[in-house]
């Protein structure tokens, strides 16, 4: 382990930085999710009724992505929806077996906006100075964020209203 | 570099990975997420059927095997409970439940008023066994034990550099030093650089991203909450990190540095 802290000097300015990953593109979790299989598109149209109902499944007031329902040649389903946090958007996909039961949940991109805090220009020479044998980018590579845990709970809701979509519609068609 | 993302352990979980073919680096993602679900379905309190929740269950009437992973969470606990004076205590659970940060485990006997991790006997055999009835929570540790898990399981499949990061509490490996952001606990949608880690973990607590803004670490000896704002520790393994961050949460100065000192831990506070 070695471990070199940015020591305490005073902020001197403030910058606006994304933190987002893609992990997956939709083609890429399909084919992890169902590998060799055909995928048709589903194009939903939801009444306000099924909205309603989703909603109470859930508890998720955004409206369900109506373009993310595929439907697997040989049974199953591949969802792709979004959820919205408090300084988080995901975008996730959930595969079905034929039953309706859940396989598999992946997470396709994930996406935080900070301001990202910058120290002193000196203060920051004498940091990539020291660690010439160990390049770091400041400011360019937002990846290991420590901090107290992020709840997934929008996920687990997200799921649901799957599931719920999966009994009021998928399983009639 | 690969990296993937999944919703475990009650966060996200994203394990990245450096390898000379992509497709060697999937399948060593595919194994340490494979082992960050054994985790989870060995540890957790809120699923019925983890074998933590059978221990709440039955340990007290007699001693019951465990995986060896189980057995070896519960050592490390053992240990840190006793260097810190019993401020660590996975025991803790009765109290989290009554404050409605954890649920009430179904089919458990009501907890021995006073028990302790030292009511927790470890015996040969990776077997258990509770001297009295008892709650373990294992929150403030088997995070940062699904983490180290994961990462040995990449290494295992021959990646040589990566991260893994469960919702906060991280470890990174490899020849190159990683850069360590903290997520500012006044501010969560801000983020500021920490320090450069190289082979090595961190991890945080704090009462942000909680709901109503609780801090769900509560002091064994009965007093109030720790203060706010939130602790880092870096040491070697994640477990020993995430345990150590309640541990000097709580603490007086003089025995977290001890405890950092033998661990060759640091902690950060924000």
């Amino acid at each position: 382990m070695k471990w070199q802290p940015f020591l305490g000097a005073p902020l001197a300015a403030l910058s606006v930085s994304a933190y987002a990953t893609q992990y997956f593109t939709v083609e890429q979790a399909q084919a992890r999710m169902f590998p060799g299989a055909k995928l048709a598109h589903v194009p939903l149209q939801l009444d306000d009724a099924i909205r309603g109902q989703l909603h109470d499944a859930s508890g998720i007031h955004e409206p369900f992505n109506e373009d993310g329902v595929w439907k697997v040649d040989g049974g199953g389903w591949f969802i792709v929806d979004k959820v919205v946090g408090k300084h988080e958007m995901i975008t996730y996909a959930v595969s079905l077996t034929a039953s309706g039961a859940v396989k598999d949940v992946e997470i396709l991109d994930y996406r935080e906006t900070y301001g990202y805090e910058v120290r002193k220009p000196e203060w920051r020479a004498q940091f990539t100075g020291k660690t010439a044998a160990d390049p770091v980018k400041l400011g360019q590579d937002i990846r290991n964020i420590s901090g107290a845990t992020l709840s997934s709970k929008h996920i687990t809701q997200g799921v649901k209203r799957v599931l719920a979509l999966y009994l009021l519609v998928l399983s009639k068609q | 570099m690969i990296a993937r993302c999944r919703p475990l352990l009650g966060t996200y979980v994203e394990i990245r990975a450096r390898d000379s073919t992509l497709d060697c680096a999937a399948v060593a993602i595919e194994h340490a997420f494979a082992a960050v679900e054994q985790v989870q379905g060995l540890m957790s309190f809120h699923a019925r059927d983890s074998e933590l929740s059978r221990l709440n269950r039955a340990a007290h009437r007699r001693a019951r095997r465990v995986h060896p992973w189980l057995h070896r969470v519960l050592r490390l606990a053992a240990r840190l409970h006793r260097e810190s004076a019993g401020l660590f205590d996975p025991a803790i659970a009765p109290r989290l439940v009554e404050a409605g940060l954890l649920p009430r485990p179904a089919g458990a006997p009501r907890p021995a008023p006073g028990a302790t991790m030292m009511d927790v006997e470890l015996l040969e055999g990776s077997r258990v066994r509770f001297r009295k009835p008892l709650w373990l929570d294992l929150g403030g540790i088997a995070k940062g034990f699904a983490v180290d898990a994961a990462v040995a399981m990449l290494r295992a499949n021959g990646v040589r550099a990566g991260a893994v990061n469960a919702g906060g509490d991280l470890r990174v490996f490899g020849e190159e030093a990683q850069l360590v952001h903290l997520r500012d606990p006044a501010q969560p949608a801000r983020v500021r650089p920490l320090g450069a880690l190289r082979c090595g973990a961190c991890a945080t607590s704090g009462g942000y991203f909680t709901d109503g803004a609780r801090w769900a670490t509560i002091d064994p000896r009965g007093g109030a909450r720790p203060r706010t704002g939130s602790i880092s520790v870096i040491a070697h393994r994640c477990a020993v990190a995430d345990a150590l961050t309640k541990v000097v949460a709580l603490a007086p100065a003089s025995l977290s540095r001890a405890l950092l000192r033998l661990y060759r831990a640091e902690a950060l506070p924000a």
